[in-house]
């Protein structure tokens, strides 16, 4: 009963950290841009075709998947939102879901075109490939990894955000448009800038997950900025702490779920949901 | 967008052989003289033909239309159906049943379609087969596998529109119980789909193995929802019951996910007996590679290595030369409709709904996945894939069937009317 406790906690936790690093992003650019991103899983996605076009280029290394990939994505990133989303943002929220919506489309079939529309699968990372005995039961290294790169990313946000120059203006554009443009701050800059890291966090994720999940899919994006959406409406939108234990909450729901209570494992997470949207639809840690 | 261009290539192309196989008299084109004695086919033949195109597996789709296209341009080149070119039409039908609807629609009211084909998800079939018999247009299923479809809405429900030319659940659920009954194995526990192909599976083979081999244990479920891409709680589930066999439909991607995580928790080490009815389809067998264990029992609704005919053999060498890819078994489904469609639309002398139903009911057809029968009360394709032992070959990049075990189709089909005594496995009349 212990050995299946410890496994389903760590099962839940490192599928939390996947969802972590897409919601990060994606509540960070709502915090900051009022955009609400439907397009943010595809970045994920970008990120795993990437990393895994690099490793493929590079002879199988990883690691240089992992940093080349998520910064083509924050290019794509780029992209979107200097040329596309800049003409939606005095438009009304159904606009920029209609945008966006239709840029997951485009993706879908851009990595269709230049990657094929079947699963590819991915290899194992050398040095985290192995697997270590906890509580008597085998679990991957790589796994380990994700759960320690989670709370890192997590720490680095805060870090960013609340001790450097850069997160104070972040911050004071977010809280105020008007008052940071008039005080001289460029905010069309600072937008594109905190798009591109919103982009480059999911695609972070994305690259992380090809060896975890061990296959690259179309739609890969989509499966993930559900689950992240959740975790932002739990959390509360524009929350990066509400985003962290919101991603926790909903992969130990998950996994418990699935574990203890097969038949209500899809419905836990939704109704928590529900119940959340119904008495505190602000979210939990909503600001103001 | 490409794909009209095509049929317009085609077409030319398929004109051309045509008239030069018409003026040489060729065997394998039928004779003028049946043209002439079937004036009131107009052509063109046209088929929609619905599959996944979008989503996680899309890969499904392509290998889809791989196996049609193929056979639409073998069949044009040839001379086309009963001497009418063929155009065929792929529209991607998600895995959601309302697209499907309003794809077959679409292909009957405003394309004019005469055939429909494809349909991937259990699902989509059984919400569409009332509706192709209001069209009133031959469906012939490629892919959807629960028996439900066959059984109730063709047999019950009398919607005789309705064909499938690939294997059904019988398939997944009694065959495995037939290979399952001679295993070392008392215990079993399941990862299955938390749908309707996954449910009927599972029963199918606990009802199966259960009178084959009284005393048998079903230990744990677990059932994991479609777009599954973490199934560690799964596992742990499966681990923590410790069961002596594991029995799983989860197919395409989500397998490969499967393999790789239980791999990584160590449960083919814990598991000795592993059973996949779907395992042995080539975007798993590709996906994973050498990854796949060794000793894994696989099967699938049809193996490019089986049967052991020229005619596989050929269709197999044309589909590498085409796509470079080996034929998934949804490519072989597609690919031998056509071919059904051909044979029935000629034998009837008529493109007509009715007359083409009678024709399919009962008929025979020699196929890539070997020699198939419409049987005539569900129109359930009765035909053989083998179940087998996953081992490496240096000939391929990825696992393949080793050790064949071939179970007759009539020992392990339900057979009709699918309800009291004798209509279920294991029949009295087998050994």
């Amino acid at each position: 009963m212990l050995q299946s406790l410890v496994h389903v906690c760590l099962a839940g936790i490192s599928a939390g950290m996947f969802i972590w690093l897409v919601a990060s992003g994606l509540t960070l650019v709502f915090g900051v841009l009022r955009v609400l991103n439907f397009a943010h899983g595809s970045f994920y996605m970008l990120g795993a075709y990437l990393c895994f076009a690099v490793l493929k280029a590079m002879g199988g290394n990883f690691w240089l998947g992992l940093l080349l990939g998520p910064l083509v994505v924050s290019m794509v990133g780029y992209v979107m939102e200097r040329y596309l989303l800049r003409l939606v943002y005095h438009l009304e929220l159904p606009y920029q879901l209609l945008l966006t919506f239709a840029m997951v489309l485009i993706f879908d079939d851009l990595v269709k075109m230049i990657w094929g529309a079947g699963s590819i699968g991915s290899p194992a990372v050398p040095g985290l490939s192995g697997s270590v005995s906890i509580a008597g039961r085998e679990f991957p290294v790589y796994n380990l990894f994700i759960i320690a790169v989670g709370p890192l990313v997590a720490l680095g946000l805060y870090g960013l955000l609340e001790k450097t120059w850069w997160g104070r203006i972040v911050r004071a554009s977010a809280s105020d448009r008007e008052m940071a443009l008039s005080i001289g701050v460029n905010v069309p800059l600072l937008y594109s800038g905190v798009f591109m890291f919103g982009a480059w966090l999911s695609a972070v994720g994305g690259a992380l997950a090809v060896p975890y999940v061990g296959l690259l899919t179309t739609g890969m994006g989509e499966a993930i900025i559900i689950s992240a959406f959740i975790v932002v409406v739990i959390g509360g939108l524009g929350s990066l702490k509400g985003a962290f234990l919101g991603s926790l909450i909903v992969g130990l729901l998950s996994s418990f779920g699935t574990r203890f209570m097969p038949m209500l494992d899809m419905f836990l997470t939704f109704g928590l949901m529900a119940a959340v949207l119904l008495w505190r639809p602000q979210g939990f840690f909503a600001e103001g | 967008m490409d794909q009209h261009e095509t049929t317009r290539r085609d077409f030319l192309k398929a004109g051309l052989v045509t008239a030069a196989a018409t003026a040489l008299g060729s065997g394998i084109v039928k004779p003028v003289g049946l043209w002439a004695a079937t004036p009131n086919i107009k052509g063109p033949i046209k088929i929609g033909y619905l599959t996944v195109l979008s989503g996680t597996l899309a890969g499904y789709g392509e290998f889809h239309k791989m196996g049609a296209l193929m056979g639409v341009e073998e069949i044009n080149a040839a001379g086309g159906i009963a001497g009418n070119k063929v155009e065929l039409e792929i529209r991607d039908s998600t895995l959601a049943a309302p697209a499907c609807i309003q794809n077959a629609r679409y292909f009957v009211d405003s394309w004019g379609a005469d055939f429909l084909a494809g349909v991937d998800s259990s699902g989509q079939a059984l919400a569409l087969a009332p509706v192709v018999g209001e069209l009133d247009r031959v469906l012939m299923v490629t892919h959807a596998a629960t028996e439900k479809l066959t059984e109730d809405e063709v047999f019950k429900k009398g919607i005789k529109q309705v064909f499938r030319i690939c294997t059904p659940t019988y398939q997944d659920g009694n065959a495995a119980a037939f290979v399952a009954k001679d295993l070392p194995v008392n215990t079993w526990a399941t990862i299955n789909p938390k749908y309707e192909y996954g449910y009927t599976t599972w029963n199918m083979f606990k009802d199966t193995l259960g009178k084959l081999k009284p005393g048998v244990k079903f230990t744990a479920e677990s059932w994991a929802p479609f777009g599954t891409t973490d199934f560690r709680p799964h596992i742990n589930t499966i681990m923590d019951a410790k069961p002596e066999g594991l029995y799983s439909v989860v197919w395409a991607g989500e397998l490969i996910t499967l393999v790789k995580q239980a791999k990584q928790a160590g449960l083919f080490d814990k598991i000795k007996h592993v059973m996949f009815p779907v395992g042995a389809a080539m975007d798993v067998l590709e996906g994973l590679g050498p990854e796949m264990p060794d000793n894994i029992w696989i099967s699938g609704r049809y193996f490019f290595l089986y049967p052991d005919s020229d005619r596989n053999k050929e269709f197999v060498a044309r589909f590498h030369k085409r796509w470079n890819h080996y034929p998934a078994y949804v490519s072989e489904t597609a690919y031998s409709t056509m071919y059904a469609f051909k044979k029935a639309v000629e034998a009837a002398g008529s493109k007509e709904t009715g007359k083409v139903v009678d024709a399919l009911a009962g008929m025979e057809l020699d196929s890539p996945a070997g020699h198939r029968v419409f049987r005539k009360e569900d129109h359930q394709a009765m035909y053989e894939v083998p179940w087998g032992l996953t081992k490496a070959d240096p000939k391929y990049p990825f696992k393949i069937m080793g050790k064949q075990i071939v179970i007759p189709a009539k020992e392990f089909f339900n057979r009709p009317p699918f309800e009291g005594p004798g209509t279920h496995p294991p029949f009295k009349d087998s050994k």
